[in-house]
């Protein structure tokens, strides 16, 4: 938890360090405060986020290694190593450090589309579009688990997607999500359905104008407690040409399979990625689409949205730097660091000059 | 030696009298429904022009038209780069044909592209959907002065069968989103299509509420016995035998009821086709090509992946992997294959820019089409993109080539030409220079 709130309203862009193409992915190393991020190129970029001297507006990022033969989807952070998951359907975990591949297992049979640390288990979750959530020993890399449930398609009879996919922070439960809004939650120790429920809202099937579809919940995450768990994605679209609906995020009381927030925007984007800062009390949401990109906050206290700004580019990802407090976000182009303090007042030079 | 025929639009009322208008209005008035209603019958000649017999026409060429409208990509098709930043995520796999790789999405089609022409280098330069559709629609860059007939259209003319009850052409365009009618141009609109848009079904060709079987037979029984007075007293006028061919086609259309009922079609076949919405129009256009029509076209909306590009391919190219696989078996099982030409096409493909949106926009400088069936050679793959897909380096062909292409592989002289008012105007644009590699 923050020992100091953020305050959402004073989000502003510090730097930005720039990678090829698209990132997918991210985790943060608490200790130093580097951030990696990977994507399209296969490789493992990082920025020193958390640096002695001022960050200075733009830089690239550094580029490390590359141990993927396709896209980079999502990055975790475990004890000084990072596991990769990617399209090429492995995961790879690699020492941070030096880059020094530890072990690689072949993870799904599909592109492999996030991981997560399960705290206090010693374990990964990892989904796949062999639509299975599969848990594995997070040191050694041994199968556990796999779950199934989500259907191989959607109601139309297309490929359906998990997108979504979060921990607890007790490490009791698993939450995953797919492209029609449908939402498992897994036991952590027995690895037996919990819940289940349907966000409709989050997936558009269009049979009249262009047949076929968009959405899916693309953002998962569980609250401090436990007890709520947020979806990000996109609300109904108006042409799934494109991510052209507002932006939304849900949350839910999932025990109780009931939702009890909705918000919205009319911000026209996706949420790829969400989570709860300041201790639960404030919900971000980050992503892209036909209004540009965006970062989106909503009070869960007043539950109300509170702040929303516009990012350089489209996000795919962030982790969020307690230490710091700062937003450490991946997406098209690289990194962007966001900081959430009073700009620094000008010089008389500075001022002059704008 | 180039063959000539004469066909334009008559100016409305021309040849028809106000007598006729009343009887056609009474008997066919609103027999369809939608954009059809806008036209004259389809397959109904009020012009008076009979199309003759002719080898082909015995022949029982068929063509059917898969337009993957809105732009599907060729980097998630039939041209992948994997690898290349341009390339995106899916992997390429071995085809059938030596040397040939597909993307990964299109397991099926790999297997079976011993059956299947590809052509990789289109260039057709025009990026803007409609501009794009009607010039490859057409095959002729937009004249003020004339409007070009749709492909398909000039097809159905030329595939025609004379004694046929059934349409020369079907467009089965369900989504409403960048659909076409397929414009009939300078000829005359009896050969514009039965479009079927809201559904699989030909609206209102159920007897009217109140209209029994027998009393519509002796409804027509009468109609044929004036008819054939009228024809007497006015012999060589070649506006009677248009008046009863366009009865003749109604009538058949009536009772064709049950071959756009896909209940008909035994439950494997549905299933094997796959539910999905272009499975079972594909299986619909199986249907009516063995049926006698000639010509159909099966529009499958909407490819335009401005964001979300490699979803939105995860979603569209396995099914129509699938659809297209069975449709290929299944026309060849029957028979038909070798006799129905199958043209996959597009306005134009995609970007090889992956856009911050993970889309991909418009592209039409370098981007592929693919062939089958009748006049084609399997297995040839024409022309080739550079490594990024950015461009074509070997074998360019644009939007004339592919119309001069499609017409040699249908056996119809692509430089066969239509005399309108003045001007001899042929099937293909002049230039246009058919894709040989591709032709069997």
């Amino acid at each position: 938890m923050n020992a100091k709130p953020i305050d959402p309203k004073l989000a502003r862009l510090i730097h930005t360090a720039e990678a090829p193409g698209i990132l997918y992915g991210s985790c943060l190393d608490p200790a130093t405060g580097h951030v990696y991020g990977g994507g399209i190129d296969g490789h493992i970029y990082r920025l020193p986020a958390r640096p002695t001297e001022p960050l200075p507006e733009k830089a690239p990022a550094e580029k490390l290694w590359r141990n993927h033969e396709n896209y980079i989807a999502s990055l975790a952070w475990i004890d000084g190593v990072i596991v990769s998951a990617s399209y090429d359907h492995r995961l790879i975990w690699t020492r941070a450090e030096n880059g020094q591949k530890q072990r690689e297992v072949h993870a799904h049979e599909g592109w492999v589309r996030k991981v997560v640390v399960v705290p206090h288990w010693n374990r990964l979750a990892t989904i796949g579009d062999d639509m299975l959530m599969k848990v594995w020993d997070a040191k050694t890399g041994e199968a556990i688990h796999s779950c199934a449930g989500h259907l191989r398609l959607t109601p139309e009879g297309f490929l359906n997607t998990v997108y979504g996919l979060a921990a607890s922070s007790d490490g009791k439960y698993v939450a995953t999500a797919d492209r029609t809004g449908v939402v498992f939650v897994w036991d952590a120790e027995t690895w037996q359905q919990v819940a289940t429920f349907r966000a409709e809202t989050f997936y558009t099937y269009d049979a009249e104008k262009r047949a076929r579809s968009i959405g899916g919940i693309r953002g998962l995450a569980f609250s401090p407690d436990g007890t709520r768990l947020a979806l990000g994605g996109i609300g109904p679209v108006s042409n799934v040409d494109g991510f052209v609906g507002p932006c939304r995020v849900e949350v839910w009381d999932w025990q109780n399979t009931k939702r009890t927030f909705v918000g919205s925007d009319k911000h026209q984007a996706i949420l790829n990625h969400i989570a709860f800062v300041n201790g639960g009390e404030l919900l971000v949401g980050a992503g892209g689409g036909d209004g540009g990109p965006i970062i989106g906050c909503w009070d869960m206290k007043t539950e109300s949205p509170v702040a929303k700004a516009k990012p350089k580019s489209h996000i795919q990802h962030f982790a969020f730097d307690d230490a710091a407090q700062q937003l450490l976000a991946v997406g098209h182009a690289g990194f962007q660091v966001w900081a959430f303090t009073p700009a620094p007042a000008k010089s008389s030079e500075e001022a002059k000059k704008s | 030696m180039k063959s000539q025929h004469n066909e334009h639009k008559q100016p409305s009322g021309t040849c028809i009298t106000h007598e006729h208008r009343f009887h056609r209005r009474a008997f066919v008035g609103g027999m369809l429904t939608g954009g059809a209603a806008s036209l004259t019958l389809p397959g109904v000649s009020f012009a008076g022009e009979v199309p003759a017999a002719s080898s082909l026409k015995q022949q029982q060429k068929r063509v059917l038209f898969l337009w993957l409208a809105g732009g599907s990509s060729q980097f998630e098709m039939w041209d992948p780069k994997p690898g290349r930043e341009t390339g995106g995520p899916f992997r390429d796999i071995g085809t059938a044909v030596s040397g040939y790789r597909v993307c990964e999405l299109m397991p099926k089609l790999a297997t079976r592209m011993n059956k299947i022409a590809v052509v990789r280098s289109l260039n057709t330069k025009i990026s803007e959907h409609f501009q794009a559709a009607d010039l490859v629609s057409t095959g002729w860059p937009k004249e003020p002065a004339l409007e070009h007939p749709e492909i398909g259209v000039v097809l159905a003319k030329e595939l025609a069968l004379q004694d046929s009850l059934l349409p020369d052409y079907v467009s089965l365009f369900t989504t409403s989103e960048g659909r076409r009618r397929p414009s009939p141009g300078f000829l005359s609109r009896r050969h514009a299509p039965l479009l079927l848009e809201g559904s699989l079904q030909p609206s209102n060709i159920e007897l009217p509420a109140g209209l029994s079987a027998e009393a519509h037979a002796r409804r027509e029984a009468l109609r044929s016995s004036l008819s054939q007075q009228f024809a007497q007293q006015r012999a060589g006028n070649d506006l009677i035998s248009g008046y009863n061919e366009a009865y003749a086609r109604v009538r058949g259309l009536m009772r064709s009821d049950e071959l756009f009922n896909l209940e008909n079609e035994p439950t494997k076949n549905r299933d094997r086709y796959g539910r999905t919405p272009f499975g079972q129009h594909c299986l619909l256009a199986r249907r009516l090509l063995e049926a006698g029509v000639p010509v159909v076209k099966v529009a499958r909306g909407f490819w335009d992946s401005h964001h979300d590009n490699f979803e939105s391919h995860r979603e569209l190219v396995p099914d129509f992997d699938n659809v297209l696989s069975v449709l290929l078996d299944d026309l060849d099982e029957r028979g038909l294959l070798a006799s129905t030409l199958v043209i996959v096409l597009s306005e134009f493909g995609r970007t090889p820019k992956i856009n911050q949106d993970v889309g991909r926009d418009h592209y039409a400088d370098a981007w592929s089409c693919a062939f089958a069936g009748c006049g084609i050679r399997g297995g040839a793959i024409h022309g080739k993109t550079n490594e990024d897909g950015t461009a074509v380096v070997e074998g360019e062909a644009n939007a004339a080539d592919v119309a001069a292409t499609i017409y040699q592989a249908a056996g119809i002289d692509p430089l066969k030409h239509y005399q309108v008012g003045q001007r001899p105007v042929p099937l293909a644009k002049e230039d246009a220079q058919p894709i040989r590699a591709v032709l069997s």
